[in-house]
């Protein structure tokens, strides 16, 4: 089934039910379901060791699940091999046949399908030029850059049109202008075909730009599956919130006037979602929702301590103690009227506040 | 830049000068006029011709070519196998085999002599052509596999599952894509064991038979017990041969392209 | 690659794929088993029997050999091959510290021409290298006849000595310890030596207290793969010494061939056998004991 013959309209491109996966005592993925829509940019996104990329090879058949299936296009793949499934991998380390041409990598796939020749040519030669590496067919891999490595493992893949192709951490060697632009390339390539991609990383920038949906994974399982901005703005583990950006973390007791803080400061907050009057809760909010000024009466305010003033070019980054061992990440844009000398000195008292709306509860 | 250490320089080329002492001995003499063995009398060929003449001679050494062969190629299957399942096993068994196969490294010929010699008695065999041949398999496949199995663990196993993925079966992956990348430390492990086993002697002493007899064996009873000056022929042969084969195990590594050579099995 | 790809190779839940590489392992183990192993449980077997009126060997359960091995004679012998083989094993090792280092440091473009130099001998037959030494060594060979011509009474002999012999296991497994110590001294820093010109003024300060704790690694490798086998060498003492200069390498022949006593054979490659084990475990713990202190 490649990208072309497979029905679009039917059921999910990856299914996942149930997966787990322990290796004696160890157990690297848990319970994990999942659906991926056709045409999606799906990634998976998490800390080193948390079962992604696992997962993905599950996906792509290299290691067999010890519970649950996997399903593509609404087939049952669990107990087929890797060369009997409709997917194509590009691995982390490209894993290019050294010992033969680019041409002739890029047309392993089609060969072992018994492609005609005719129809091989074009295909290699269209491919070729998609990821800008005409006239290079005849060398060897070990020729090659890295960044020209990564394309021809790419190419490679996205030959054989699969309808679904999986990508374990694909930009992690290349240096940092490189993968911007290859993440722009592989996010056009992508929107161009129409096909499925699950993409495996940890670095959640990346994740953020390039993705339809993100599964965050921790531990062997998903802690929150959703859009970029339904991660962001709306973490629901502790975990999540703390990944992807900044959390800026308060744990207290919940009561009918707010949070009580450590060393007896209290934090109006308001109703909080969810939450019943004594018992401990905890709440994040993201840097750049925390207002310095201009606070309207309705925001959860309180008075911060400023220990630190950090200078990043187009933003400034403020660090205020709240409460004893309660530290807020403040960050605003250095527009205009933000001076850049400084505003307030190490020590200063300031105002603080935010929406009620911005304080995220988490499990 | 520091000056360069004259002692040990000289050193080294003393060194080299010794090493190489016999065999400037073996050669030249190997075309002496006289039958003499210390004083240079003149050019001739009298030696080689007497060598090609002689039958016995010739019969060694195709038993020899023939033993190296066996040995090479059943040393070399097996020890593939054995390499891949060391590297890509993770069961008890690899751990054994690891052992198993260390053994015969640490241990002096003569020992493995002598145990084969009790072993082959002990079946019933009688010593000769079979038990030579499988005496040197044996010792062999250490060699080979202490060779193989440092290639295939450089090898990215994540190749054959990319072959996989792209359509090949497992077979397919291991023909068209494993293989051809081991294709050059096998054929260097195959001449190198090729030539160890021509030029062993030790176990082929307690392993062959009276007849046929290797040529290391035979150009030992020539030492021993009569003093020819025809082996000074046999051994510049055998020297040129030993050579040859060397230089094109060397060589075939750059052949395939591949950055580094055979030498880094020594040592490393 | 991260460690986390190398050890998700294969699944478990259908244990087939694993098993494969398993299966792999026994045509090479089981010939090993026959083979080998076998026939050295054999051996020690053996050690503990004895021969019947003809001088067939027969399995028993005496010690008697054993205790031959360990009086008078043979004793002698052991404690002779011992010796010689260390003092081969120093020698070697003198001789191939200068010459590793002079082609590691100063090779240049010719190193590996010079390492090929160096290996290229070695595989020439070993009989036939001994064969030209013998010739060269004779009395009236080359080096004697040569001394005598210019005068020099050399009415020495140079073979039939011990030093003939040691000489013989220097020449041929010098070689194996030259390797070693040139991957080591290859691997290493050369920062380091140019730190220790600095703290120690002289090149042999520098060598003793940087160069060689440095490539200790390739200096224990080299003695071990001189000593194991030069305990067990026969040839050098056979072509190049006297009946004073034999080792447990010619007995142990001599026993398996004309003398025809088998189980005595046996019970002296036995004894060899668990020489070379306590040298070997000692070696071992000498150079793990090395790693532990490096790593402080």
């Amino acid at each position: 089934m490649t990208i072309d013959t497979v029905d679009r309209t039917a059921t999910a491109a990856v299914s996942l039910q149930g997966l787990s996966k322990a290796y004696g005592d160890k157990t690297v993925v848990r319970d994990l379901s999942l659906d991926i829509a056709p045409g999606e940019f799906f990634s998976m996104l998490g800390p080193s060791g948390c079962g992604k990329t696992t997962t993905l090879r599950m996906i792509g058949g290299f290691v067999d699940p010890t519970q649950g299936a996997v399903s593509l296009h609404g087939v049952d793949v669990t107990d087929l091999p890797p060369d009997k499934r409709d997917v194509n991998t590009v691995f982390q380390s490209y894993a290019l046949f050294d010992h033969l041409s680019i041409w002739d990598n890029v047309a392993f796939g089609l060969r072992r399908r018994r492609v005609a020749k005719a129809e091989m040519t074009q295909r290699v030669g269209e491919i070729l030029e998609l990821v800008q590496l005409t006239g290079r067919d005849k060398d060897k891999p070990n020729a090659l850059s890295g960044g020209q490595r990564q394309r021809v493992a790419l190419a490679r893949a996205l030959v054989n049109r699969p309808a679904v192709l999986l990508l374990d951490e694909p930009l992690a060697a290349l240096d940092l202008k490189l993968r911007k632009a290859m993440q722009v390339e592989l996010k056009r390539i992508q929107r161009e075909v129409g096909i499925t991609f699950v993409f495996v990383t940890h670095d959640q920038d990346e994740a953020l730009t390039m993705s339809d949906r993100i599964a965050v994974m921790n531990d062997g399982t998903v802690h929150q599956c959703g859009t970029p901005e339904d991660i962001y703005e709306r973490p629901e583990t502790r975990f999540v919130a703390e990944f992807i950006g900044t959390a800026n973390l308060m744990t207290g007791t919940y009561g009918a006037a707010g949070l009580h803080l450590p060393g007896g400061v209290l934090l109006p907050t308001g109703r909080l979602e969810g939450v019943e009057p004594g018992g401990e809760v905890s709440i994040a909010v993201r840097p750049e929702k925390i207002w310095l000024s201009d606070l309207k009466p309705d925001m959860v305010q309180t008075d911060g301590i400023l220990r630190a003033t950090v200078y990043g070019g187009a933003t400034t980054t403020y660090l205020f103690e709240i409460a004893p061992g309660i530290e807020l990440s403040v960050l605003e844009q250095n527009l205009e009227r933000a001076r850049t000398e400084e505003r307030w000195a190490d020590g200063e008292r300031v105002r603080l506040g935010w929406h009620p709306d911005h304080s995220l509860v988490l499990r | 830049m520091t000056r360069k250490p004259r002692f040990a320089i000289a050193v080294t080329v003393v060194f080299f000068a010794l090493l190489y002492l016999p065999i400037v001995a073996v050669v030249l003499f190997s075309f002496n006029e006289r039958k003499s063995l210390t004083v240079f009398e003149g050019w001739s060929l009298q030696w080689y011709d007497a060598v090609s003449k002689d039958r016995d001679l010739i019969r060694s050494l195709e038993t020899s070519l023939q033993v190296s062969a066996v040995a090479m190629v059943g040393s070399v299957i097996l020890g593939v196998l054995l390499a891949f399942g060391m590297v890509r096993a993770r069961s008890r068994l690899a751990s054994a085999a690891n052992v198993i196969m260390l053994i015969p490294l640490v241990t002096p010929e003569i020992v493995t002599g002598a145990a084969s010699l009790m072993l082959f008695k002990g079946i019933g065999l009688q010593p000769g052509l079979t038990t030579l041949m499988l005496a040197q398999t044996t010792f062999s496949i250490s060699y080979v596999t202490v060779i193989l199995r440092a290639r295939v663990a450089e090898l990215n196993p994540e190749i054959e599952e990319a072959a996989m993925d792209l359509g090949a079966s497992r077979r397919q992956a291991l023909r068209l894509v494993t293989l051809p990348l081991l294709w050059p430390a096998i054929l260097s492990a195959s001449i190198l064991i090729f030539t160890i086993v021509f030029d062993d002697f030790v176990l082929a002493f307690f392993t062959s038979g009276v007849d046929p007899q290797p040529l290391s064996v035979r150009i030992y009873s020539a030492i021993r017990f009569g003093i020819e000056p025809s082996i000074n022929a046999v051994g510049t042969l055998m020297l040129l041969g030993s050579i040859l084969l060397i230089a094109i195990a060397l060589l075939v590594p750059r052949l395939f392209g591949r950055r580094n050579n055979s030498l880094d099995l020594f040592g490393g | 690659m991260t460690s986390t790809l190398t050890s998700e190779v294969t699944g478990a839940r259908k244990p087939r794929r694993e098993r494969l590489w398993t299966w792999l392992l026994v045509p090479g183990t089981l010939w090993m088993s026959i083979f080998f192993v076998s026939a050295l449980v054999l051996l020690v077997a053996l050690s503990f029997g004895t021969t019947d009126e003809l001088g067939n060997p027969q399995f028993g359960s005496t010690l008697d050999n054993i205790s031959a091995i360990f009086s008078g004679p043979y004793l002698r012998v052991i404690l002779r091959s011992f010796l010689y083989a260390t003092l081969a094993s120093l020698i070697c090792l003198l001789l191939a510290y200068p010459v590793a280092y002079v082609i590691a440091r100063y090779g240049g473009r010719y190193k590996n021409a010079l390492i090929a130099l160096l290996v290229v001998p070695f595989f020439a037959n070993y009989l036939v290298r001994m064969y030209g030494w013998q010739t060269i060594l004779s009395d009236e060979g080359w080096l004697l006849t040569w001394l005598r011509d210019l005068g020099v009474p050399a009415s020495f002999q140079i073979l039939d000595t011990a030093g003939a012999v040691i000489g013989g296991l220097v020449y041929g497994y010098v070689v194996f310890m030259v390797l070693p110590l040139y991957a080591s001294l290859e691997r290493m820093d050369v920062s380091l030596i140019e730190a220790g010109r600095d703290l120690y003024g002289s090149a042999l300060q520098t060598f003793l207290h940087v160069t060689v704790p440095a490539t200790r690694a390739g200096a224990y490798a080299g003695l071990a793969l001189v000593f194991l086998p030069a305990m067990g060498d026969f040839i050098s003492a056979q072509l190049l010494g006297g009946p004073d200069n034999l080792m447990i390498g010619n007995l142990i022949q001599d026993k398996f061939f004309a003398g025809q006593n088998w189980p005595l054979g046996a019970a002296l490659t036995m004894v060899l056998m668990f020489l070379l084990l306590l040298c070997m475990s000692g070696y071992l713990r000498q150079t793990a004991r090395d790693a532990k202190e490096a790593r402080r």
